[in-house]
């Protein structure tokens, strides 16, 4: 036997353009106070690419946020950009299989902010490093304001 | 200064759906607004966690993006703003189907949408940015056969902007939707509600997104059968039949069924062997069904009814159905004489 259950015909445009009219004239949004703003959502961020930085090696790749980068020594130069045809992993994962040549810094949220300097021995092993160097808080990636910061950074487009 | 919880259980999942055979990868990007910092908070796929990074005065954006290796593409899932003295709040959206991944209903169904705010203020003393919040309606169709994938939300249309200015939970119902198209029955797309916060002119902070929730909206499926017409007498063998059902619902079941007499809405036959097909997608399908050899179906002669029928989570609809004759008696007409 055939399911039970509410059956109907398959509702018509005519009955939909009616429902419709009488779904706009009873739209509880006009109860409302009425707003004027120029819309808000025009302004929603756009893009992630042109707001980041990209690491590849070896057919993955990551991304982080621009002057995330402080250091990228010329022997990995070409590492610092999205290589196409990449798998982009999440940063701990990259990470993780590219240790051997990436060093990260971990700063203050005040450091970030270029409020505080970097210490000297950080700085001092920032210059003495031969690793791509990646400034991070709590483990993640963060953007090193460059304005108050002595330090050396890089930025790179992917 | 305070904390804000990632929540990533559906949006992930969101990202997933879209991912088809492609690979996405999700990042979580923490903006402060006042300063421009930006950071990448390391996340499990599903879960909630506390931001680590504090949220000062100015507030900070939390923004959940998806991105996709090839071409290289950043799309925006979703986005909020947080702030010590920012209101705060939530949009969601009730339609029949019970589908978790995403609020999705049909063109001819009603949906509800619960909108909850707090932290609102009240009295001279407070900015307007404090005191009030914009809450926005969007429409966009996805056009014909679309469904939704790398659409342009920039294009959508506002339809109604109103300000709330109370804290609580206001819920918003609608009959039908009312995203454009010519054929109401066929309109695909998405209603967005969203609520943002006003531009503070203290904090300097934008006008931001405080919580967004989208349904989507599929057609209203259609249906033929072909291969008989109305009245038309069947007397040994039945006629190849072509059942044809476009849009079926993504979570749905279509069948044929019979029953004895004429077409009569809301009776429950025999099921036509071979006539049914399952939907169990995120997208609205079509089926061609062909029907062959089910005579056994018609015990006797007489009137019969044959109804091609989607079954959904709104009920059961019917798309089509023809009324014709059975008639296999074998009629001799004949005299019989002697030769007396």
């Amino acid at each position: 036997m055939a399911e039970p259950g509410v059956m109907r015909d398959a509702a018509t445009h005519d009955q939909l353009v009616r429902a419709m009219q009488q779904s706009q004239q009873a739209d509880p949004m006009k109860s409302l106070p009425n707003s004027n703003v120029a819309d808000p959502s025009l302004n929603l961020p756009k893009d992630l690419v042109s707001q980041s930085d990209f690491i590849s090696f070896q057919g993955a790749a990551t991304l982080v946020p621009k002057h995330a980068i402080l250091k990228v020594p010329a022997a990995y130069a070409a590492c610092a950009r999205f290589q196409e045809g990449s798998k982009i992993l999440g940063w701990a994962e990259f990470f993780a299989a590219n240790r051997g040549w990436i060093t990260t810094v971990e700063i203050t949220a005040e450091q970030a902010e270029g409020k505080a300097p970097l210490s000297d021995e950080v700085a001092a092993m920032i210059s003495k490093s031969n690793n791509l160097i990646v400034a991070t808080f709590k483990g993640g990636p963060i953007s090193l304001l460059p304005s108050k910061v002595a330090a050396e950074t890089a930025s790179t487009k992917p | 200064m305070k904390t804000f919880l990632l929540r990533l259980i559906s949006l992930s999942a969101l990202a997933a759906s879209a991912a088809s055979a492609q690979t996405y990868t999700n990042f979580i990007r923490q903006v402060q607004v006042s300063t421009g910092v930006q950071w990448d908070a390391t996340v499990a796929y599903q879960g909630t966690q506390a931001s680590s990074l504090e949220i000062p005065i100015g507030g900070s954006r939390f923004e959940l993006w998806t991105l996709l290796s090839s071409p290289l593409t950043s799309y925006l899932l979703d986005t909020k703003f947080v702030g010590s003295y920012v209101p705060s709040a939530t949009v969601a959206i009730r339609t029949e189907d019970p589908y978790a991944l995403v609020p999705r209903t049909r063109a001819d169904r009603p949906f509800s949408i619960d909108i909850t705010t707090s932290g609102l203020f009240s009295g001279t003393g407070s900015t307007d940015a404090s005191k009030n919040v914009t809450l926005l309606r969007h429409v966009q169709s996805y056009g014909p056969g679309g469904t939704g994938v790398n659409m342009d939300r920039t294009q959508a249309t506002l339809l109604t902007q109103s300000t709330i200015s109370t804290n609580g939970t206001q819920t918003l119902t609608y009959q039908v939707t009312s995203i454009p198209g010519d054929d109401r029955t066929a309109v695909r797309g998405e209603e967005r509600f969203s609520v943002f916060s006003l531009a503070d002119s203290v904090s300097l902070a934008p006008a931001s997104q405080l919580a967004s929730q989208y349904v989507q909206i599929w057609p209203v499926a259609r249906g033929s059968i072909e291969g008989i017409t109305a009245g038309q007498k069947i007397r040994f063998s039945t006629p190849f039949l072509t059942l044809t059902a476009n849009d079926l619902y993504p979570d749905s079941r279509v069948y044929a069924q019979v029953y004895k007499g004429a077409s009569r809405l809301g009776v429950s036959g025999t099921i036509v062997p071979g006539s049914a097909a399952i939907v169990n997608d995120s997208v609205p399908q079509d089926r061609v069904i062909i029907l062959r050899d089910y005579d056994a179906l018609f015990t006797e002669d007489g009137q019969w009814t044959i109804e091609l029928l989607t079954s959904t989570p709104f009920g059961i609809d019917r798309l089509a159905s023809t009324t014709f004759v059975v008639d296999r008696t074998i009629r001799v007409n004949g005299t019989i004489s002697t030769q007396n």
